[in-house]
Protein backbone atom coordinates (compact mmCIF):
# COMPACT_ATOMS: atom_id res chain seq x y z
CA UNK A 1 0.00 0.00 0.00
CA UNK A 2 2.74 2.55 1.00
CA UNK A 3 5.11 1.54 -1.65
CA UNK A 4 1.76 2.07 -4.74
CA UNK A 5 1.02 5.28 -2.92
CA UNK A 6 4.74 6.33 -3.24
CA UNK A 7 4.72 5.18 -7.06
CA UNK A 8 1.74 7.29 -7.25
CA UNK A 9 3.02 10.43 -6.27
CA UNK A 10 6.33 9.63 -8.47
CA UNK A 11 3.98 9.09 -11.72
CA UNK A 12 2.05 12.14 -11.00
CA UNK A 13 3.95 14.63 -10.05
CA UNK A 14 7.75 13.54 -11.09
CA UNK A 15 10.30 15.65 -10.44
CA UNK A 16 8.38 18.67 -8.86
CA UNK A 17 6.81 17.41 -5.92
CA UNK A 18 7.94 15.71 -2.93
CA UNK A 19 7.09 12.34 -1.67
CA UNK A 20 4.63 12.82 1.18
CA UNK A 21 7.04 9.33 3.24
CA UNK A 22 10.79 8.81 2.77
CA UNK A 23 11.58 6.66 0.25
CA UNK A 24 14.48 4.64 0.62
CA UNK A 25 17.29 5.95 -1.90
CA UNK A 26 19.42 3.13 -3.22
CA UNK A 27 21.85 4.48 -5.94
CA UNK A 28 22.74 1.98 -8.36
CA UNK A 29 22.85 0.97 -11.65
CA UNK A 30 21.80 -2.15 -13.73
CA UNK A 31 23.58 -3.64 -16.61
CA UNK A 32 23.06 -2.32 -20.05
CA UNK A 33 22.43 -6.22 -20.84
CA UNK A 34 19.38 -5.80 -18.67
CA UNK A 35 18.43 -2.74 -20.40
CA UNK A 36 17.32 -3.79 -23.65
CA UNK A 37 14.91 -6.00 -21.90
CA UNK A 38 11.14 -4.37 -21.99
CA UNK A 39 10.51 -5.45 -18.21
CA UNK A 40 13.89 -3.78 -16.97
CA UNK A 41 12.86 -0.48 -19.24
CA UNK A 42 9.32 -0.37 -17.82
CA UNK A 43 10.80 -0.42 -14.09
CA UNK A 44 12.90 2.72 -14.56
CA UNK A 45 11.72 6.18 -14.45
CA UNK A 46 13.62 9.09 -16.04
CA UNK A 47 14.09 12.93 -15.08
CA UNK A 48 14.62 15.55 -17.19
CA UNK A 49 18.24 15.56 -16.58
CA UNK A 50 18.55 12.06 -17.42
CA UNK A 51 18.82 10.23 -13.97
CA UNK A 52 17.06 6.90 -13.69
CA UNK A 53 15.08 5.99 -10.48
CA UNK A 54 13.35 2.42 -10.05
CA UNK A 55 11.21 1.86 -7.37
CA UNK A 56 11.23 -1.44 -5.54
CA UNK A 57 9.54 -2.11 -1.97
CA UNK A 58 9.66 1.09 -0.93
CA UNK A 59 13.46 1.63 -1.91
CA UNK A 60 14.82 3.89 -4.43
CA UNK A 61 17.66 2.85 -6.69
CA UNK A 62 19.19 5.48 -8.69
CA UNK A 63 22.02 5.94 -12.06
CA UNK A 64 22.34 7.88 -14.30
CA UNK A 65 20.91 7.42 -18.25
CA UNK A 66 23.36 5.64 -21.19
CA UNK A 67 22.19 8.97 -22.88
CA UNK A 68 24.07 10.65 -19.99
CA UNK A 69 26.91 8.82 -19.56
CA UNK A 70 27.23 8.87 -23.44
CA UNK A 71 27.51 12.64 -23.30
CA UNK A 72 29.00 12.88 -20.30
CA UNK A 73 32.41 11.23 -21.86
CA UNK A 74 35.11 9.21 -19.99
CA UNK A 75 34.26 9.45 -16.54
CA UNK A 76 37.61 10.41 -14.15
CA UNK A 77 36.15 10.99 -11.05
CA UNK A 78 32.44 10.27 -9.01
CA UNK A 79 32.04 11.49 -5.27
CA UNK A 80 28.84 10.31 -3.58
CA UNK A 81 27.04 10.64 -0.39
CA UNK A 82 27.79 9.15 2.46
CA UNK A 83 25.26 6.67 3.80
CA UNK A 84 22.64 7.57 6.15
CA UNK A 85 22.79 11.18 4.50
CA UNK A 86 18.97 12.45 3.99
CA UNK A 87 18.45 14.36 0.96
CA UNK A 88 15.49 16.18 -0.76
CA UNK A 89 14.72 16.43 -4.04
CA UNK A 90 16.86 18.52 -6.29
CA UNK A 91 19.59 18.49 -3.59
CA UNK A 92 23.14 17.94 -4.85
CA UNK A 93 24.40 14.69 -3.67
CA UNK A 94 27.30 14.24 -5.84
CA UNK A 95 29.38 15.19 -8.39
CA UNK A 96 30.82 13.59 -11.27
CA UNK A 97 34.23 14.66 -13.55
CA UNK A 98 34.43 13.45 -17.05
CA UNK A 99 36.47 14.55 -19.95
CA UNK A 100 33.88 16.56 -21.27
CA UNK A 101 33.64 18.74 -17.82
CA UNK A 102 32.87 18.33 -14.10
CA UNK A 103 28.93 18.50 -13.38
CA UNK A 104 26.62 18.20 -10.10
CA UNK A 105 24.49 14.78 -9.38
CA UNK A 106 21.32 15.92 -8.20
CA UNK A 107 18.81 14.14 -6.07
CA UNK A 108 15.41 12.77 -8.38
CA UNK A 109 13.97 11.72 -5.03
CA UNK A 110 13.51 12.66 -1.04
CA UNK A 111 14.91 10.38 1.20
CA UNK A 112 17.69 8.78 3.35
CA UNK A 113 20.86 7.30 1.52
CA UNK A 114 21.20 3.24 2.38
CA UNK A 115 23.45 2.19 0.45
CA UNK A 116 26.51 3.48 -2.01
CA UNK A 117 28.09 1.95 -5.01
CA UNK A 118 31.67 2.30 -3.43
CA UNK A 119 33.16 0.72 -6.76
CA UNK A 120 32.56 4.08 -8.39
CA UNK A 121 35.21 5.97 -6.58
CA UNK A 122 37.39 3.32 -7.06
CA UNK A 123 36.74 2.87 -10.69
CA UNK A 124 34.71 5.62 -12.36
CA UNK A 125 34.83 4.79 -15.50
CA UNK A 126 32.37 2.16 -14.43
CA UNK A 127 29.64 4.80 -15.02
CA UNK A 128 30.48 4.09 -18.75
CA UNK A 129 30.76 0.87 -18.79
CA UNK A 130 27.95 -0.43 -17.20
CA UNK A 131 25.25 2.29 -16.37
CA UNK A 132 22.49 0.70 -15.08
CA UNK A 133 24.31 -2.08 -13.19
CA UNK A 134 27.72 -1.51 -12.00
CA UNK A 135 28.31 2.13 -12.83
CA UNK A 136 25.11 2.70 -10.53
CA UNK A 137 24.99 5.31 -7.69
CA UNK A 138 23.72 4.06 -4.52
CA UNK A 139 20.40 3.01 -2.60
CA UNK A 140 18.44 4.79 -0.23
CA UNK A 141 15.54 4.60 2.34
CA UNK B 1 38.98 50.18 -25.70
CA UNK B 2 37.28 49.23 -22.43
CA UNK B 3 34.72 51.55 -21.64
CA UNK B 4 33.24 51.46 -17.64
CA UNK B 5 29.32 51.58 -17.19
CA UNK B 6 27.15 51.77 -13.96
CA UNK B 7 25.06 48.71 -13.53
CA UNK B 8 22.09 50.55 -14.63
CA UNK B 9 23.98 51.70 -17.47
CA UNK B 10 25.04 48.20 -18.13
CA UNK B 11 22.24 46.97 -18.59
CA UNK B 12 19.75 49.26 -20.26
CA UNK B 13 22.84 48.75 -22.86
CA UNK B 14 22.61 44.97 -22.69
CA UNK B 15 18.84 44.78 -22.67
CA UNK B 16 18.51 47.25 -25.62
CA UNK B 17 21.17 46.01 -28.05
CA UNK B 18 20.05 42.12 -27.12
CA UNK B 19 23.30 41.44 -28.02
CA UNK B 20 23.91 37.28 -28.52
CA UNK B 21 27.66 37.35 -26.86
CA UNK B 22 28.34 39.78 -24.45
CA UNK B 23 32.49 40.48 -23.32
CA UNK B 24 33.02 41.35 -19.47
CA UNK B 25 36.45 42.26 -18.02
CA UNK B 26 36.97 42.23 -14.75
CA UNK B 27 37.90 45.44 -12.24
CA UNK B 28 39.45 43.08 -9.47
CA UNK B 29 42.94 40.88 -9.65
CA UNK B 30 41.46 38.60 -6.77
CA UNK B 31 41.49 34.94 -7.64
CA UNK B 32 38.56 34.57 -4.95
CA UNK B 33 36.20 37.65 -6.16
CA UNK B 34 37.00 36.61 -9.61
CA UNK B 35 36.41 32.47 -9.27
CA UNK B 36 32.88 33.72 -7.35
CA UNK B 37 31.57 35.86 -10.21
CA UNK B 38 31.90 32.76 -12.63
CA UNK B 39 29.94 31.18 -10.34
CA UNK B 40 27.55 34.23 -9.31
CA UNK B 41 27.28 34.23 -13.38
CA UNK B 42 26.61 30.49 -13.69
CA UNK B 43 23.85 30.79 -11.19
CA UNK B 44 22.10 33.33 -12.41
CA UNK B 45 22.43 34.83 -15.78
CA UNK B 46 20.05 33.11 -18.84
CA UNK B 47 22.66 32.20 -20.81
CA UNK B 48 19.96 30.30 -23.46
CA UNK B 49 19.75 33.82 -25.36
CA UNK B 50 23.33 35.55 -24.45
CA UNK B 51 26.33 34.06 -24.36
CA UNK B 52 29.39 35.74 -22.21
CA UNK B 53 33.06 35.93 -22.00
CA UNK B 54 34.59 37.03 -18.99
CA UNK B 55 38.27 37.98 -19.22
CA UNK B 56 40.36 38.55 -15.72
CA UNK B 57 43.99 38.75 -14.87
CA UNK B 58 44.90 37.41 -10.91
CA UNK B 59 47.50 38.22 -8.79
CA UNK B 60 49.48 35.56 -7.92
CA UNK B 61 47.71 32.52 -6.99
CA UNK B 62 47.55 28.60 -7.63
CA UNK B 63 44.14 27.03 -8.71
CA UNK B 64 43.75 23.60 -8.23
CA UNK B 65 40.50 21.60 -9.91
CA UNK B 66 37.30 20.67 -8.27
CA UNK B 67 38.64 17.18 -7.43
CA UNK B 68 42.05 17.76 -6.68
CA UNK B 69 44.27 17.28 -3.71
CA UNK B 70 45.84 20.71 -2.81
CA UNK B 71 49.28 19.21 -1.61
CA UNK B 72 49.72 16.16 -4.34
CA UNK B 73 49.87 19.42 -6.90
CA UNK B 74 51.56 22.19 -5.73
CA UNK B 75 54.00 23.02 -2.47
CA UNK B 76 51.50 24.06 0.09
CA UNK B 77 53.80 25.24 2.61
CA UNK B 78 55.49 27.67 0.52
CA UNK B 79 52.58 29.34 -1.24
CA UNK B 80 51.32 29.74 2.09
CA UNK B 81 55.03 31.20 2.91
CA UNK B 82 54.69 33.41 0.20
CA UNK B 83 51.32 34.92 0.89
CA UNK B 84 50.20 33.21 -2.71
CA UNK B 85 46.57 31.84 -2.07
CA UNK B 86 45.93 28.36 -2.97
CA UNK B 87 42.20 28.29 -4.70
CA UNK B 88 39.74 25.23 -5.53
CA UNK B 89 37.83 25.93 -8.46
CA UNK B 90 34.25 24.87 -9.04
CA UNK B 91 34.88 23.57 -12.44
CA UNK B 92 37.20 19.99 -12.85
CA UNK B 93 40.64 20.01 -14.73
CA UNK B 94 44.20 20.37 -13.35
CA UNK B 95 46.15 23.14 -11.38
CA UNK B 96 47.65 26.23 -12.59
CA UNK B 97 49.37 29.65 -11.58
CA UNK B 98 48.01 32.42 -12.29
CA UNK B 99 49.43 35.85 -11.76
CA UNK B 100 49.03 39.49 -13.53
CA UNK B 101 51.03 37.88 -16.47
CA UNK B 102 48.40 35.20 -17.18
CA UNK B 103 45.20 35.81 -18.52
CA UNK B 104 42.14 33.86 -17.92
CA UNK B 105 39.15 33.58 -20.22
CA UNK B 106 35.76 32.36 -19.35
CA UNK B 107 33.25 30.98 -22.10
CA UNK B 108 29.41 31.42 -20.78
CA UNK B 109 27.24 29.61 -23.17
CA UNK B 110 23.92 26.67 -23.06
CA UNK B 111 24.66 23.53 -22.89
CA UNK B 112 23.48 22.80 -26.27
CA UNK B 113 26.38 25.87 -27.58
CA UNK B 114 28.77 24.42 -24.92
CA UNK B 115 31.64 23.77 -27.21
CA UNK B 116 35.22 24.25 -26.29
CA UNK B 117 37.37 23.84 -29.13
CA UNK B 118 35.28 26.50 -31.02
CA UNK B 119 36.48 28.86 -28.20
CA UNK B 120 39.84 27.57 -28.32
CA UNK B 121 39.68 28.66 -32.00
CA UNK B 122 38.51 32.03 -31.38
CA UNK B 123 41.56 32.37 -29.28
CA UNK B 124 44.25 31.31 -31.53
CA UNK B 125 42.65 33.67 -34.08
CA UNK B 126 42.97 36.59 -32.24
CA UNK B 127 46.80 35.44 -31.20
CA UNK B 128 47.36 35.49 -34.96
CA UNK B 129 45.56 38.52 -35.39
CA UNK B 130 48.27 39.99 -33.33
CA UNK B 131 51.22 37.79 -34.44
CA UNK B 132 50.68 37.03 -37.95
CA UNK B 133 53.06 33.96 -38.23
CA UNK B 134 52.90 32.81 -34.51
CA UNK B 135 52.62 28.81 -34.61
CA UNK B 136 49.53 27.83 -32.14
CA UNK B 137 47.00 25.33 -31.94
CA UNK B 138 44.58 23.46 -30.03
CA UNK B 139 45.29 20.32 -28.79
CA UNK B 140 42.32 17.21 -28.56
CA UNK B 141 43.02 17.77 -24.72
CA UNK B 142 41.99 21.06 -25.17
CA UNK B 143 45.54 22.70 -24.72
CA UNK B 144 46.86 25.68 -26.86
CA UNK B 145 50.49 24.87 -27.61
CA UNK B 146 53.03 27.13 -28.93
CA UNK B 147 55.61 25.63 -31.46
CA UNK B 148 53.83 22.44 -31.21
CA UNK B 149 55.64 22.00 -27.77
CA UNK B 150 54.87 24.45 -25.11
CA UNK B 151 51.93 24.91 -23.81
CA UNK B 152 50.92 27.92 -23.02
CA UNK B 153 47.31 27.55 -22.38
CA UNK B 154 44.94 24.74 -20.16
CA UNK B 155 40.96 24.47 -20.21
CA UNK B 156 38.74 23.20 -17.91
CA UNK B 157 34.89 23.35 -17.81
CA UNK B 158 31.60 23.21 -15.58
CA UNK B 159 28.41 21.46 -16.88
CA UNK B 160 25.36 22.71 -15.35
CA UNK B 161 21.85 22.38 -15.51
CA UNK B 162 20.80 24.58 -18.41
CA UNK B 163 24.90 26.68 -18.61
CA UNK B 164 27.78 25.55 -18.88
CA UNK B 165 30.92 27.43 -19.06
CA UNK B 166 34.47 26.52 -20.16
CA UNK B 167 37.85 28.47 -19.02
CA UNK B 168 41.28 28.74 -20.07
CA UNK B 169 44.62 30.31 -18.91
CA UNK B 170 46.92 31.86 -21.41
CA UNK B 171 50.57 32.93 -20.89
CA UNK B 172 52.04 36.18 -21.71
CA UNK B 173 54.13 36.85 -19.30
CA UNK B 174 53.93 35.27 -16.30
CA UNK B 175 56.53 34.32 -13.81
CA UNK B 176 57.88 31.08 -14.70
CA UNK B 177 60.15 30.50 -11.90
CA UNK B 178 57.71 31.34 -9.43
CA UNK B 179 55.22 28.71 -11.53
CA UNK B 180 57.66 26.27 -11.13
CA UNK B 181 58.77 26.66 -7.67
CA UNK B 182 54.67 26.74 -6.12
CA UNK B 183 53.54 23.78 -8.59
CA UNK B 184 56.35 21.62 -7.41
CA UNK B 185 54.59 19.69 -4.06
CA UNK B 186 57.06 18.56 -1.63
CA UNK B 187 55.09 15.10 -0.96
CA UNK B 188 53.49 14.05 -3.70
CA UNK B 189 55.77 10.46 -4.14
CA UNK B 190 53.93 9.44 -0.96
CA UNK B 191 50.21 10.78 -1.79
CA UNK B 192 47.65 7.82 -1.89
CA UNK B 193 44.62 9.01 -3.30
CA UNK B 194 41.80 8.70 -6.35
CA UNK B 195 42.04 12.71 -6.47
CA UNK B 196 42.21 13.53 -10.80
CA UNK B 197 45.79 14.53 -10.96
CA UNK B 198 47.33 17.26 -13.58
CA UNK B 199 49.43 16.49 -16.22
CA UNK B 200 52.74 18.31 -16.11
CA UNK B 201 54.12 19.99 -19.34
CA UNK B 202 56.91 22.38 -20.58
CA UNK B 203 55.17 26.23 -20.62
CA UNK B 204 56.52 29.14 -22.30
CA UNK B 205 55.34 32.82 -22.05
CA UNK B 206 53.77 33.97 -25.31
CA UNK B 207 56.07 37.15 -24.96
CA UNK B 208 59.07 35.50 -24.53
CA UNK B 209 58.05 34.51 -29.21
CA UNK B 210 56.67 37.97 -29.50
CA UNK B 211 57.54 40.69 -27.36
CA UNK B 212 54.06 42.75 -28.31
CA UNK B 213 52.18 39.50 -26.99
CA UNK B 214 51.37 41.33 -23.96
CA UNK B 215 48.05 40.78 -21.51
CA UNK B 216 46.16 43.84 -22.57
CA UNK B 217 46.88 42.97 -25.93
CA UNK B 218 45.76 39.57 -25.94
CA UNK B 219 42.38 40.69 -24.09
CA UNK B 220 41.51 43.01 -26.87
CA UNK B 221 42.46 41.00 -29.86
CA UNK B 222 40.40 38.08 -27.94
CA UNK B 223 37.30 40.55 -27.20
CA UNK B 224 37.04 41.33 -30.79
CA UNK B 225 37.32 38.17 -32.06
CA UNK B 226 34.38 36.84 -29.76
CA UNK B 227 32.16 39.68 -30.71
CA UNK B 228 33.55 38.95 -34.52
CA UNK B 229 32.09 35.74 -34.33
CA UNK B 230 28.38 37.34 -33.39
CA UNK B 231 29.05 39.30 -36.20
CA UNK B 232 29.33 42.39 -33.76
CA UNK B 233 31.84 44.78 -32.45
CA UNK B 234 31.36 46.48 -29.01
CA UNK B 235 33.71 47.38 -26.07
CA UNK B 236 33.63 45.32 -23.33
CA UNK B 237 32.45 46.12 -20.49
CA UNK B 238 34.14 46.22 -17.08
CA UNK B 239 32.37 44.56 -14.32
CA UNK B 240 33.16 44.82 -10.02
CA UNK B 241 32.95 41.59 -8.73
CA UNK B 242 32.46 43.24 -5.76
CA UNK B 243 29.57 44.62 -6.28
CA UNK B 244 26.68 43.52 -3.97
CA UNK B 245 24.21 45.21 -5.33
CA UNK B 246 24.48 44.68 -9.00
CA UNK B 247 25.61 41.04 -7.90
CA UNK B 248 23.07 40.01 -4.97
CA UNK B 249 25.10 36.83 -2.87
CA UNK B 250 28.42 37.33 -4.68
CA UNK B 251 30.08 38.43 -1.13
CA UNK B 252 28.88 34.79 0.52
CA UNK B 253 29.79 33.35 -2.68
CA UNK B 254 33.45 34.72 -2.17
CA UNK B 255 33.79 33.93 1.45
CA UNK B 256 32.59 30.04 0.35
CA UNK B 257 35.37 29.82 -2.13
CA UNK B 258 37.90 31.22 0.28
CA UNK B 259 36.85 28.78 3.04
CA UNK B 260 39.46 26.22 4.36
CA UNK B 261 36.54 23.40 4.75
CA UNK B 262 36.11 23.96 0.52
CA UNK B 263 40.22 24.68 -0.43
CA UNK B 264 41.52 21.78 1.41
CA UNK B 265 38.16 20.28 2.97
CA UNK B 266 37.18 19.14 -0.20
CA UNK B 267 40.01 16.80 -0.77
CA UNK B 268 38.92 13.65 -2.04
CA UNK B 269 40.27 11.25 0.71
CA UNK B 270 43.81 10.30 0.50
CA UNK B 271 46.38 8.54 2.85
CA UNK B 272 50.30 10.74 2.89
CA UNK B 273 53.05 7.96 3.76
CA UNK B 274 56.48 9.89 4.55
CA UNK B 275 59.40 10.03 6.45
CA UNK B 276 61.70 12.53 7.71
CA UNK B 277 65.42 12.74 8.83
CA UNK B 278 66.18 13.38 12.23
CA UNK B 279 69.23 13.94 14.11
CA UNK B 280 69.93 11.55 16.62
CA UNK B 281 73.15 11.45 18.85
CA UNK B 282 75.29 12.82 16.07
CA UNK B 283 74.11 10.64 13.12
CA UNK B 284 70.55 10.62 11.11
CA UNK B 285 67.75 8.24 11.34
CA UNK B 286 64.44 8.51 9.93
CA UNK B 287 60.78 8.88 11.67
CA UNK B 288 57.70 7.72 9.52
CA UNK B 289 54.48 9.17 9.19
CA UNK B 290 51.90 7.95 7.90
CA UNK B 291 47.91 9.91 8.05
CA UNK B 292 45.02 9.16 6.11
CA UNK B 293 43.21 12.32 5.56
CA UNK B 294 39.45 12.28 4.63
CA UNK B 295 37.38 15.68 3.94
CA UNK B 296 41.02 17.43 5.05
CA UNK B 297 40.35 15.74 9.02
CA UNK B 298 42.81 13.29 10.11
CA UNK B 299 41.19 9.81 10.13
CA UNK B 300 44.36 7.97 11.09
CA UNK B 301 47.64 9.01 11.90
CA UNK B 302 51.03 6.68 12.75
CA UNK B 303 54.33 7.87 13.89
CA UNK B 304 57.09 5.45 13.85
CA UNK B 305 60.33 6.57 15.85
CA UNK B 306 62.97 4.78 16.90
CA UNK B 307 63.26 4.03 20.22
CA UNK B 308 66.06 6.27 20.96
CA UNK B 309 64.85 9.31 19.50
CA UNK B 310 61.00 9.38 20.72
CA UNK B 311 59.19 6.98 22.87
CA UNK B 312 57.12 5.05 21.11
CA UNK B 313 54.41 5.08 23.84
CA UNK B 314 54.56 9.28 23.20
CA UNK B 315 54.56 8.51 19.59
CA UNK B 316 51.34 6.43 20.11
CA UNK B 317 49.97 8.96 22.17
CA UNK B 318 50.76 12.11 19.62
CA UNK B 319 48.86 10.16 16.94
CA UNK B 320 46.05 9.53 18.87
CA UNK B 321 45.63 13.09 19.35
CA UNK B 322 46.23 14.17 15.89
CA UNK B 323 43.28 12.04 15.05
CA UNK B 324 40.29 14.01 14.35
CA UNK B 325 42.13 17.23 14.09
CA UNK B 326 42.57 19.16 10.71
CA UNK B 327 45.32 18.61 8.34
CA UNK B 328 45.97 22.33 9.06
CA UNK B 329 49.43 24.15 10.86
CA UNK B 330 47.53 25.63 13.26
CA UNK B 331 45.48 22.68 14.28
CA UNK B 332 49.15 20.63 15.46
CA UNK B 333 50.37 23.19 16.80
CA UNK B 334 47.61 23.40 18.79
CA UNK B 335 47.98 19.61 19.68
CA UNK B 336 51.58 19.83 20.48
CA UNK B 337 51.23 22.81 22.60
CA UNK B 338 48.60 20.80 24.42
CA UNK B 339 50.24 17.88 24.39
CA UNK B 340 53.57 19.53 26.20
CA UNK B 341 51.53 21.21 28.65
CA UNK B 342 49.97 18.07 30.17
CA UNK B 343 52.54 15.76 29.79
CA UNK B 344 56.02 18.15 30.77
CA UNK B 345 58.98 16.32 29.32
CA UNK B 346 62.65 16.63 29.61
CA UNK B 347 64.36 19.89 27.55
CA UNK B 348 65.67 17.40 25.39
CA UNK B 349 62.87 15.44 24.52
CA UNK B 350 60.84 18.72 24.67
CA UNK B 351 63.08 19.81 21.67
CA UNK B 352 62.68 16.46 19.87
CA UNK B 353 58.87 17.16 20.25
CA UNK B 354 59.22 20.69 18.23
CA UNK B 355 61.64 19.37 15.63
CA UNK B 356 58.65 16.61 15.30
CA UNK B 357 56.37 19.06 14.72
CA UNK B 358 57.99 21.34 12.87
CA UNK B 359 58.35 18.43 10.28
CA UNK B 360 54.80 17.39 10.45
CA UNK B 361 53.43 21.34 9.49
CA UNK B 362 56.12 21.42 6.94
CA UNK B 363 54.32 18.85 5.29
CA UNK B 364 50.95 20.50 5.27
Amino acid sequence: MATRVAFRCMLASFPSALTPRRLPLRVCAHSRALGTSSRAAAALKFTDKHEWVRVEDGVGTVGISNFAQEALGDVVYCSLPEVGTKLNQMDEFGALESVKAASELYSPLTGEVTEVNQDLAENPGLVNKSCYKDGSQGAGA
Amino acid sequence: ASVPYSHTERETFLAEHCRPGVVLKSASCDIFQNLAFEDWIHAHVDVEKRSILFMCRNRPAVVIGRHQNPWQECNVPLARERGIPVARRRSGGGTVFHDLGNVNLTFFSSRKRYDRQRNLRIVTRALRQLSPNLDVHATERFDILLNKQFKISGTAAKLGRTGAYHHCTLLCSADRALLSATLRSACAAGIRSNATPSVAAPVRNLRDEDPTLNCDAVMEAVASQYYADFGLSAPAVVVDPTDELSHPGIRRITQELQAWDWVFGKTPAFSLDTSFEVQCEACDTKVNLTVGVKSGAIETCSIESPQDWLPPAMCRELSGLMVGSRFRPSDMAVIFTAFLRANPQSHELENKMHILCEKVVALM
